[in-house]
């Protein structure tokens, strides 16, 4: 699903990101990307999505080379991916449902079934009361949420969510995390970036990459 | 294509969103478009009278011959026998001194009083020629051949004077239709571009969804039709109301001028300033979009 072969990325202005990153991720995996903030964590998710391009190395996603020669099809390749943003970029003046369903606009899906893919998935994150509710008013854990539900309803091959835990308490950033676990399936691969190391302490199932200065270390608990 | 169908409501949606958000700049764009227009439309409005008349004329188009007034009734009759035999006149018939003189008293109207100050009457006969415009020079050069013939006056001068205006203003006006074509894509790919910039956030997300750029360009085109269909309504508006203006006052007045119906130069004004406003509005919204992209 996801290959790296001495991937390293380095920045126009010389800061080095990544280096020499070599992974494999397999459909149905949950990976946990850990480390400290300015580790490449952030980066590493970039060149998933095509955001940023490997400077060196090769790097394929769902089998298609992320090179900026691919544009085209990357920006296809997002479609079935589902983005968990770690500044939510959900549009404000907008209720919860149509943030959902601006994600849904431009794939196959018909009115109806945007509405109805919108609503299932805000149900599922707990904002089945909110549905109307405008995302200026709802509260941050839940704007997080919303976030989520876009992701979701787009029935995404690969769930990328960076940070989702950051400036969250304790309590609001488990239910995230568990929810985003509970996302994984045969057909849905989640990767989750995060820098709060204690909230995974207590996991024992996924993929665990730690970034620290660019370099990865991996390490795999349980089955996945 | 079923995707734009789908979104039509969203598309619509986010066009008058964007149309809020910067909406002062969005209504003087409106005003600057719609008096660009308005001197577009005037300038039409103009080359299609004119155009108009000088079809009225060419289809009425006739020439007056004078003869020599010592001319017997049998001559007379065999010279209008003659005329006709010529290729291009459609006819020609005799118009005695009275006959002149009531069609001079027609066209003065209330001024015909001036005629009274004559003792006698002043109008000499003539043989009106009635012929096809296009074979006008032929036609002179034959007339003038013929025997007693003294003078032949035609209406070719003011044709042609009138067929020069004409070319004048189709110059103009392709001058000026070039010019608000141009004004009107500035005016309209700034705002798109400003519009592009204020939603740069929602853009960029998009984009990393995967959304194509026909589906964030969209709206923006939208934005730019609703501005130039604004302005072209409102410079309609006011052609419109111009232009039966000009009737009230100029048709009264000007009775033996022969105007094309005004609702006829109404309805070719809103056809072409809608189509000129939606055509304007898609080049200038793309050229804006392509612009935004490149930066």
């Amino acid at each position: 699903m996801i290959e790296a072969k001495n991937v390293s990325l380095t920045y126009k202005d010389g800061t080095i990101a990544l280096k020499d990153v070599n992974l494999k991720i397999e459909p149905g995996d949950i990976v946990y990307i850990t480390g400290p903030s300015g580790s490449g964590k952030t980066s590493l998710l970039k060149l998933f999505m095509g955001i940023e391009y490997p400077t060196e190395g090769e790097l394929r996603v769902l089998n298609l080379p992320m090179t900026k020669k691919e544009e085209a099809n990357i920006r296809n390749l997002r479609k079935i991916i589902g983005p968990v943003f770690q500044e939510f970029k959900l549009i404000n003046g907008r209720t919860a449902l149509e943030n959902v369903v601006l994600g849904l606009r431009f794939l196959n899906f018909s009115p109806r079934q945007m509405i109805e893919e919108g609503k299932a998935a805000l149900i599922k994150v707990g904002l089945g009361h909110k549905i109307e509710t405008l995302v200026d008013h709802l509260s941050f854990g839940e704007t997080q949420r919303v976030a989520i539900a876009r992701a979701i309803a787009r029935k995404p091959a690969i769930i990328l969510a960076d940070e989702p835990t950051g400036n969250l308490d304790i309590d609001n950033a488990i239910n995230i995390l568990d929810l985003l676990i509970s996302l994984k399936n045969k057909d849905t691969t989640v990767i989750i970036t995060t820098h709060a190391t204690h909230l995974l302490e207590d996991i024992n199932e996924g993929t665990f990459i730690m970034v620290n200065e660019g370099n990865l270390k991996v390490e795999s608990r349980g089955e996945a | 294509m079923k995707n734009f169908f789908s979104n039509l409501g969203y598309f619509i949606k986010e066009a008058k969103t964007i149309f809020r958000v910067d909406f002062l700049s969005n209504i003087f764009s409106i005003l600057s478009i719609g008096l660009i227009f308005f001197i577009l439309s005037m300038i039409f409005s103009g080359w299609e009278i004119s155009n108009s008349i000088v079809e009225v004329l060419e289809k009425e188009a006739e020439i007056n011959l004078f003869y020599d007034e010592n001319m017997e009734g049998d001559k007379i009759g065999l010279l209008i026998e003659k005329i006709e035999s010529i290729k291009g006149i459609r006819g020609a018939s005799l118009i005695n001194e009275e006959e002149s003189y009531h069609r001079m008293v027609e066209i003065l109207g209330k001024e015909a009083k001036i005629l009274e100050l004559f003792d006698e009457n002043p109008f000499s006969p003539f043989i009106e020629v009635k012929i096809q415009i296009e074979e006008i020079e032929t036609i002179l050069n034959r007339l003038e051949l013929l025997d007693g013939v003294e003078y032949v006056r035609d209406n070719k001068e003011i044709i042609d004077k009138m067929k020069n205006m004409i070319t004048i203003l189709t110059l103009v006006g392709i001058l000026v239709i070039a010019a608000v074509g141009i004004s009107t894509m500035i005016v309209v790919s700034h705002i798109i571009r400003q519009g592009i910039y204020n939603n740069r956030e929602q853009i960029n997300t998009l984009k990393l969804l995967g959304a194509p750029n026909s589906f964030i360009g969209l709206p923006f085109l939208l934005e730019g039709m609703f501005l130039t269909i604004g302005g072209g309504v409102l410079a309609f508006i006011l052609v419109a109301f111009l232009i039966n203006y000009a009737y009230g006052q100029i048709g009264n007045s000007l009775l033996f001028i022969p105007l094309p119906n005004s609702k006829v130069i109404i309805n070719d004004m809103l056809i072409f300033i809608l189509s000129l406003s939606v055509t304007f509005g898609i080049i200038g919204s793309l050229f804006g979009l392509s612009s935004a992209k490149n930066d």
